[in-house]
């Protein structure tokens, strides 16, 4: 994945105003993802993967929020000082995003084909009988079978996944070389999401377009991403290659990610007790000095709870925990 | 062998759409289309499916939260099906639900405490001092500390609402809980907890778990049996063992492919079983093998005749004609 990155994302920070003062939501987010690569970013609620998405998009609500630090290269280009306008141009013809509802993104009181044609005459200028040719063609694309006869119809005649399969369809409408997938097929299900992944790479591979697949899902991170970052309370705690980073984890939190779920792979002997994290994800008003992780970490020593330790980077494996100093290549 | 804590026989839920028309002819929804399920004292039945399947609709029947068309229902040997009023009231005791959503099922202006006592004070269990004494009990075994009582819902986490649903169903000392989804809400590093606490309760207290959940990864880790249910019909039964290792309708080869694998990642995404479309509707199913319209391996037969539910090695059933026995060992049509 050598070369340019299509967008790199450098010391991104957000910040919320509320009546407890204000919450560092992102806290030096540094992500990439090159041309034909698809970037996984993995964690808990809370944890800042969608707002990430959105200060890309520069789609921060603003007031409350504000992105406060930070550069966003799309192709050298920083988004963050684009006009409005421009960024207007960007959204939806070059970084499109796919949202989690299938249900509650399209609008219900238009046809599927008359919200796929708006996006049509906005970035590309086609109207009429033009733009619903291709429509229909973007709908074929997705494999949606009788496309001229789903052109005509409601978002509630169609089941769930023909539902993420239109948001696609739109999000292709212009194609993007970047789309932001926030966990595209969470509310799916599994022969479904199976369906939708294929897709997905098709297209990507297609298109030679750069993915970020936002997603809780380890397996999905697995089959899907070349990369992954791991983030926790507004940072990206660890990052590093797929294979390297389930097979080899640094970060304590990414280890108990992975431990915590029942593994269908094992084998049918003896059952014992899951792996726990304990605690919860701390709320954006509690975040302290040092380590987010600290509270809930097993390996917590001093340093942890009074500063955040640096990256440390080894072969390409960024990880960010006081307890890996040895490995500072 | 005793008699099983729950026996269900032939329950058909079916729900009659409205018409708009009335001389359209009747339509009805087959959610639950004939299902036969036992389940022992003490284990747990994990039931999986995809949504639509008629999970819910069959876990609410069991519970008689849901009116039944037909079939039979008995729980410890009693038929509940037929018992209204008061004896059902009664009976309502003995079997628990733990609902899916965390957040919905939970009054948002009661104090915790009066939640979890609510099934004490509406089925008359107890005198005051009991019951408090009782609350403060279940907050322990649930891993929530006693001056949380006195919050609101909303001043818990997800985990920890899921908790107080759980104390809930606990409070009237039930014997069967049916767990409806109960961690798919949560989060990953969230779900550990409260499977743990479910497996910890029932080795402590006997319960019997109809678990249902559509995430074969849960229900590989909870259940001892396994019934696999698709639009209406229990397709496959059998042994966790059993299934895990030798799962035989290709519906259930298909769900069990399709979950993706952290160690398998990509390679195994490409060996994967594709299902092609969506599951047909429960209002008019198809006549023939209800997965037939989906399935890869199907022939003339699957599409025009129903298939049976047959015992193809001792305690696995299956609902296939493809499935073929050879020296006693059935095989998969799929492989």
């Amino acid at each position: 994945m050598a070369g340019e990155p299509l967008l790199s994302v450098e010391g991104l920070c957000v910040e919320f105003k509320g009546a407890r003062g204000i919450a560092r939501v992102l806290n030096g987010v540094s992500l990439s993802v090159a041309a034909g690569e698809t970037l996984g970013i993995v964690g808990e609620s809370g944890s800042g993967k969608s707002m990430t998405a959105l200060a890309v998009l520069r789609l921060v609500p603003d007031p409350p929020g504000r992105i406060s630090a930070g550069r966003v290269l799309f192709r050298g280009e920083d988004l963050l000082q684009a006009s409005t306008p421009r960024m207007r141009d960007i959204r939806g013809n070059k970084i499109s995003m796919i949202f989690q509802e299938p249900m509650t993104s399209l609008n219900p009181v238009f046809t599927v084909g008359a919200q796929i044609c708006e996006t049509l005459t906005l970035h590309l200028g086609l109207r009429g009988e033009a733009a619903r040719r291709r429509s229909i063609e973007l709908l074929k694309d997705v494999r949606i079978p009788a496309a001229e006869q789903r052109f005509d119809e409601y978002p509630h005649q169609l089941s769930g996944g023909m539902r993420q399969r239109v948001m696609i369809a739109m999000a292709m409408a212009c194609e993007p070389s970047l789309l932001i997938a926030d966990e595209p097929t969470t509310a799916l299900d599994v022969t479904v999401q199976a369906q939708i992944f294929d897709l997905l790479r098709e297209i990507q591979k297609a298109r030679g377009m750069g993915l970020i697949l936002i997603t809780h899902d380890m397996g999905a991170i697995a089959e899907m991403a070349d990369r992954v970052a791991v983030m926790y309370g507004g940072r990206v705690v660890e990052e590093g290659t797929t294979r390297d980073v389930l097979d080899h984890p640094q970060h304590p939190y990414t280890k108990g990610l992975i431990a915590c779920v029942p593994d269908l792979d094992q084998e049918v002997g003896e059952r014992h007790a899951l792996t726990e994290i304990p605690g919860v994800v701390p709320s954006v008003w509690d975040l302290q000095q040092g380590c987010p992780f600290a509270d809930r970490c097993d390996e917590a020593i001093a340093p942890c709870r009074t500063s955040m330790p640096a990256d440390v980077v080894s072969n390409g494996h960024r990880v960010a925990c006081w307890q890996r100093p040895g490995e500072r290549a | 062998m005793t008699s099983p804590m729950l026996q269900i026989n032939d329950l058909r839920v079916h729900y009659r759409r409205r018409r708009l028309n009335p001389f359209a002819p009747v339509q009805a929804v087959h959610a639950v289309d004939g299902v036969s399920l036992a389940v022992e004292k003490g284990r747990t039945l994990g039931l999986v499916g995809e949504s639509g399947c008629g999970k819910t609709s069959l876990a609410r029947a069991i519970l008689r939260l849901t009116p039944i068309t037909g079939g039979s229902i008995s729980l410890d040997g009693t038929r509940i099906d037929a018992l209204d009023g008061g004896a059902l009231r009664q009976m309502r005791r003995r079997m628990q639900y733990i609902f899916q959503d965390p957040y919905s099922s939970l009054n948002p202006r009661a104090r915790a405490g009066n939640i979890v006592q609510s099934p004490l004070d509406v089925l008359g269990i107890g005198d005051a001092g009991t019951r408090a004494a009782r609350v403060a009990e279940l907050f322990g075994a649930v891993g929530l500390r006693p001056e949380q009582q006195a919050l609101f819902p909303h001043q818990f986490s997800g985990g920890q609402r899921q908790r107080l649903n759980i104390a809930r169903a606990l409070a009237p000392e039930p014997e069967l809980i049916v767990c409806d989804e109960p961690v798919s809400a949560l989060d990953v590093a969230i779900r550990s907890q409260i499977l743990n606490l479910l497996t910890r309760l029932q080795a402590e207290r006997g319960l019997t778990y109809l678990f249902i959940s559509h995430d074969l990864g849960v229900v590989k880790h909870m259940a001892d049996d396994v019934a696999v249910m698709y639009l209406g019909q229990i397709v496959e039964k059998a042994s966790r063992a059993a299934f895990f290792s030798r799962p035989l309708h290709p519906y259930s080869r298909a769900l069990l492919s399709a979950v993706p694998s952290v160690k398998g990642g990509r390679s195994v995404a490409a060996q994967r079983i594709k299902l092609a479309g969506d599951p047909p509707s429960p209002i008019k199913p198809p006549p023939g093998c209800r997965f037939a319209p989906r399935c890869p391996v199907a022939d003339a037969r699957c599409h025009e005749e129903m298939p049976q539910l047959r015992d193809t090695a001792p305690g696995h059933w299956v609902r296939c004609h493809r499935v073929e026995i050879e020296n006693g060992v059935p095989t998969s049509p799929l492989s």
